[in-house]
């Protein structure tokens, strides 16, 4: 029992880092149609900058590592910025309806390209900013830095929940998402919220990036993984919904801890997977997604 | 106020607009009617900056706003209420009219901030099936009501001129006469505006002058009386001799 318990609490954990990632592949889609394949580089290089500032890979640490969340989101939200204008913005404006998938997944590679040659290949280990020894929760120990991540997790999501429905920029956002044309004709400029959807997209996989290295370790391949399954786990709870996202990461975290120890840990990547197919034929538009009724 | 001289659209290769002229003047309501496919929906969406015109020059109080992008010409002052109504389907009817207002809610909007919850309460109040559902989202409301939105959302602007187009699609004939009446009450405010009809008849009858297109040129103007009694316009858009 307490192993199960176990298991489950590293698996939600595990989950909500994929749920940050797969609410940023939201927040692009929702505005543009489009997806930032790049996602799980935008998580490696949050990471990286991250260990630059509080880390001792480039002569630092220069700050500690509260003072580096605030730097490393507004680095993650101009990387998202420079993807959306090299990558995704041509591909929009010439109507191409594929271009954006190349070009992101190229320039997730050359972000990857460029990190290594900055960082090295080897994988480092990033300093815990709260105490490693686990706490006792019904049973379980769960390490500090795990909490955080759930309550890390949450708090960007509800803070951008709030955005969206108090503040008239994101409502403006919101419009812009259910009809680009109609939301230009309230004066909203639409490629900027475009760009701005990219920012945050970037912004949530960095900070994620910055929640979950303090647990794995850091290097410029962390990412490639990560940014496929949560790519899943939007399929899995829909790209449109925002609970989609938290139910999905946590079961496909979960899935995959309880496999790792039950099976085999050679299999733990294989239940997400079979989840991801089930739902594909089963219900295309994902667990929480919605098929919007047009009303003539 | 709004001036269109020599307007040409097209989308892709289809030539749609052939170089059409209209002037709607301040405080006047300017009708554009004809059959479908003639390029009324047309012509308002290259106005709006929603299409690119090809060809062509469009001024709004004296400044060119030819071919720029719908978000500049709304902060430059017009608001086009579009055809099917786009309302915001997630987003409440209050957010829905909040959003109208974008140009004078947020920095760099340009349109003056005035008294915004003030008009909020005069929009309800033309529209009071609206304050009743006011919470609610506007992908519930029946398709009347979500008409009476998109023309409450686009006054929310202040625009300079309002575009409204077919206004009465899909609507019951109770309803039909109800926004009729609503146009006639915001031309007594002074509202500039440029009405698409199917309606020919009930178009005339609040407009002050009109315009008949036909495959993209414009057949036959004139002040609305006008229009109303000749012959040729009431064999082709009016139903014969019956009129109204």
């Amino acid at each position: 029992m307490d192993i199960l318990m176990q298991l489950l609490m590293s698996g939600i954990a595990l989950g909500m880092i994929y749920a940050v990632i797969a609410f940023g592949y939201q927040s692009t889609f929702a505005t543009s149609g489009t997806l930032n394949f790049g996602q799980g580089e935008a998580l490696m290089l949050g990471a990286m900058v991250g260990l630059s500032f509080n880390g001792d890979v480039l002569g630092g640490p220069y700050t500690n590592y509260w003072l580096m969340i605030p730097l490393v989101l507004l680095f993650g939200a101009l990387q998202g910025m420079v993807v959306e204008f090299v990558g995704v913005r041509p591909a929009i404006k010439s109507k191409s309806e594929f271009g954006w998938i190349m070009s992101t997944i190229a320039l997730g590679i050359i972000f990857r390209n460029v990190a290594e040659n900055i960082w090295g290949r080897d994988d480092m280990p990033f300093p815990s900013p709260l105490p490693t020894a686990p706490i006792h929760i019904f049973g379980a120990n769960v390490l500090p830095m795990e909490l955080m991540v759930v309550v890390g997790a949450l708090l960007m999501m509800l803070l951008v929940e709030l955005f969206n429905r108090r503040s008239i920029y994101g409502k403006a956002v919101v419009a812009t998402s259910s009809d680009r044309d109609a939301a230009g004709l309230m004066g909203i400029n639409t490629g900027l919220v475009i760009t701005f959807s990219y920012a945050l997209s970037s912004m949530s996989a960095a900070f994620a990036g910055v929640l979950i290295a303090p647990i794995t370790l850091t290097g410029a391949s962390m990412g490639a993984v990560l940014g496929l399954k949560a790519f899943a786990v939007a399929i899995i709870g829909g790209l449109t919904s925002g609970l989609g996202v938290i139910v999905g990461g946590i079961l496909l975290g979960i899935a995959e801890t309880t496999t790792g120890f039950y099976l085999s840990t050679g299999y733990k990547d294989v239940p997400g997977l079979v989840l991801l197919l089930l739902v594909l034929a089963i219900k295309p538009s994902g667990l929480f997604g919605k098929t919007t009724i047009k009303k003539v | 106020m709004l001036e269109i001289h020599d307007l040409k659209a097209a989308y892709g290769q289809v030539q749609v607009l052939h170089g059409i002229s209209l002037n709607v003047p301040q405080g006047q309501v300017v009708t554009l009617i004809g059959s479908n496919g003639a390029g009324k929906t047309t012509t308002m969406r290259a106005v709006s900056g929603m299409l690119k015109p090809s060809g062509g020059r469009i001024e709004l109080g004296g400044k060119n706003i030819t071919g720029l992008p719908a978000h500049r010409i709304a902060k430059i002052g017009l608001a086009h209420s579009p055809e099917g109504r786009r309302v915001f389907p997630t987003q409440s009817v209050r957010d829905n009219l909040l959003l109208g207002a974008f140009t004078r809610l947020t920095l760099g909007g340009q349109r003056p901030r005035g008294d915004i919850q003030g008009d909020l309460e005069k929009a309800l109040d033309l529209f009071p099936r609206l304050r009743e559902r006011q919470h609610q989202l506007a992908g519930t409301l029946s398709g009347g009501e979500q008409q009476m939105l998109a023309m409450a959302r686009a006054l929310m602007l202040k625009p300079e001129v309002l575009l409204l187009d077919e206004p009465s699609m899909g609507l019951a004939p109770i309803l039909v006469e109800e926004v009729f009446h609503i146009i006639g009450r915001l031309k007594a405010q002074g509202i500039t505006m440029l009405l698409v009809e199917q309606f020919a008849a009930a178009a005339l009858a609040v407009a002050d002058y009109g315009y008949v297109l036909e495959n993209g040129r414009i057949a036959v103007h004139g002040p609305a009386a006008q229009l109303r009694n000749d012959p040729k316009v009431q064999a082709a858009y009016l139903g014969g001799a019956a009129g109204h």
